[in-house]
């Protein structure tokens, strides 16, 4: 009984998996990223996978927003920010446990993503982009007037980890593989969702928001559902981000925390899910290691660089540098592991004279 | 009680007065046309019925039931669907997910027999109109006879009560419009009551038994296709003045 049980997650492994490149590649990245800490890696690059990993669900949330119902946010700060302050201050005030402090950000982010949204879809296009904007810069006000709560300028400092009961480096080790579960975990969340039915009517709204109208969808429903959604989880990898690096601060809703997210979805492939959850990988390799371990340079050279790479990696692959892998690899036949190994199969049957289509 | 009543419906954009009381009624199991020359406000009489315009006054009943100020999806959800005159495909999405957008609507999902799943309903939708195997194809590679269609296909997955179809001939050819034409007479024959605007006045008289004339706004002839053939004034707003 369970022989067949597990037979049969196996088989479905090799049909489900083994056998779509695209998936296979996703599996061998995840198998890569479980195994890495054991090569002996130092704590910098530890936090720049940790980062990675939050990036990863703030651009995937981002993107399901955008890429998919077309909704365009240019301030996406906001909702990471207020994951951040509400699990700093629910520490500060109600001495509560990380866990649950995060999931309450999360629910705060869910529910101020939708309010929001309500007042943000009667404008369009680029005037919600502008609208939108300002909202994370509003906020940045509040929090320098609010002294007293929020700490002003110099932000709330002091939040405990995750994990505080491990030994230093243990604890880097921990949050690494709890921020890559909670990527896996939102990202699986996300992409099942843009290709679920409700996804669906998401991608209507973006094509043709009249026709979707008079297919009798509520349009302003599913945008709110779609800000919802999006503010659920770029709350939550706002919260894990300010338990990983112990404090927050009103930068957090600066225009460049906006346009983290907008970089790596255009870099990666928009409307992919999958694009800026790789991008968030590769820029973050590219900015924080390879730039500044393997080829170090100064500060400002570092920007110019790594600007003039994402720019020019744009504009060679305009659809994105994931969306042209994955392009690529589902148009080789040949690629497909199952018949590499059916190929081998075969010849080896040849070989040994024992072929069943044996030529008349 | 009629299914559709219109009653001196009004609209003016600043200056101009598109649709001039305008009122006239559709009962079930009809088939009518409206038609007119460009610009008598035809497509405006289809936008306000449907909700995408707001009316200045009149009235629009439904099955008895006042829709004047109701939003464009709650109308598509009370049964009245319309295609549109250029049409207006969810590009990206596979042809069949165009479909399955509309069969995701309260009304859509009402409508779907129990012993069906959603696909199997959208993929019979698509068999209906002829493009089952342009399934899997996003609607962008669509030829625009082929998204005529589509556009058809994804109102009538509502399972409407009233079709309001904008210019179904637009842009087809010859042999297209034959096609349409005998399609839009087997929805007919399925019980659909379907109002139609068009240009192509050969095609549009042999389907229709009732037609509506409207000219600078205003409703000037209604009766069947010979009586309007051979109406002074009709002929007048058409070819001119006679000498």
């Amino acid at each position: 009984m369970v022989k067949k049980y597990f037979r049969n997650i196996y088989l479905s492994f090799l049909v489900h998996v083994f056998d779509i490149p695209p998936r296979f590649l996703a599996f061998l990245m995840l198998i890569i990223f479980l195994l890495l800490p054991i090569t002996g890696l130092t704590e910098s690059i530890l936090i720049m996978l940790i980062t990675a990993n939050l990036f990863a669900i703030y651009g995937a949330s981002w993107d399901l927003l955008v890429g998919r119902t077309g909704q365009i946010s240019l301030g996406h700060a906001l909702f990471f920010g207020i994951g951040g302050y509400t699990t700093a201050l629910l520490y500060v005030n109600l001495q509560l446990e990380p866990w649950a402090s995060v999931s309450i950000a999360a629910l705060i982010g869910f529910l101020v993503a939708g309010v929001i949204g309500f007042p943000c879809l009667r404008v369009k296009g680029p005037y919600l982009a502008l609208v939108t904007m300002a909202f994370p810069l509003i906020m940045m006000g509040l929090v320098y007037y609010f002294k007293d709560i929020t700490g002003g300028e110099y932000g709330i400092s002091g939040i405990p980890r995750f994990f505080p009961f491990l030994g230093y480096f243990q604890q880097r080790l921990a949050e690494y593989y709890f921020t890559l579960v909670l990527m896996l975990i939102s990202s699986i969340i996300i992409y099942k969702i843009a290709n679920s039915k409700t996804g669906i009517v998401f991608v209507s709204i973006l094509d043709d928001e009249l026709a979707s109208k008079a297919s009798g969808i509520n349009v302003t429903k599913y945008k709110i559902m779609a800000f919802a959604i999006s503010g659920l989880f770029t709350s939550l990898a706002g919260a894990a981000y300010a338990h990983i690096f112990r404090s927050v601060s009103a930068s957090s809703f600066t225009l460049s925390m906006s346009f983290i997210p907008v970089i790596m979805t255009i870099f990666g492939g928009i409307g992919t899910i999958y694009g800026p959850i790789s991008a968030a990988y590769i820029l973050q390799v590219l900015d924080r290691y390879v730039l500044s371990v393997r080829i170090p340079v100064s500060t400002e050279w570092r920007n110019i660089i790594y600007a003039a790479i994402v720019i020019i990696l744009i504009l060679k692959w305009p659809r994105g540098i994931a969306r042209i892998v994955v392009d690529k690899l589902e148009d080789i036949e040949e690629a497909r592991p199952v018949e590499i190994v059916y190929k081998k199969m075969k010849k080896k049957e040849e070989s040994s004279g024992g072929s069943i289509n044996a030529p008349s | 009680m009629h299914l559709l009543e219109v009653e001196n419906l009004m609209k003016s954009f600043g200056g101009l007065t598109a649709v001039k009381n305008v009122s006239f009624t559709v009962d079930e199991g009809e088939m009518i046309g409206i038609i007119g020359p460009n610009g008598a406000g035809k497509t405006t009489l289809f936008n306000l019925i449907t909700g995408y315009l707001k009316a200045d006054s009149g009235t629009i009943k439904f099955r008895g039931e006042k829709i004047t100020r109701l939003p464009p999806h709650k109308i598509a959800n009370k049964g009245l669907a319309r295609t549109f005159q250029i049409v207006r495909p969810f590009r990206h999405l596979p042809t069949i997910a165009n479909i399955m957008v509309a069969l995701n609507s309260p009304r859509g999902k009402k409508k779907i027999e129990w012993i069906k799943t959603p696909e199997r309903k959208a993929m019979e939708m698509l068999e209906d109109v002829g493009l089952s195997e342009m399934m899997l194809e996003p609607a962008e590679n669509l030829s625009h006879g082929d998204l005529k269609r589509l556009e058809i296909a994804r109102a009538l997955a509502l399972e409407p009560d009233l079709l309001l179809l904008d210019e179904p001939f637009g842009g087809l050819s010859p042999i297209e419009t034959e096609y349409m034409v005998k399609s839009i007479q087997r929805m007919h024959l399925d019980g659909h009551t379907i109002v139609i605007v068009e240009h192509k006045l050969h095609a549009l008289m042999r389907l229709v038994k009732r037609v509506i004339v409207m000219h600078n706004g205003e409703k000037i002839a209604e009766g069947t296709p010979e009586e309007i053939a051979k109406n002074d004034t009709v002929i007048e707003v058409y070819l001119g003045k006679g000498i």
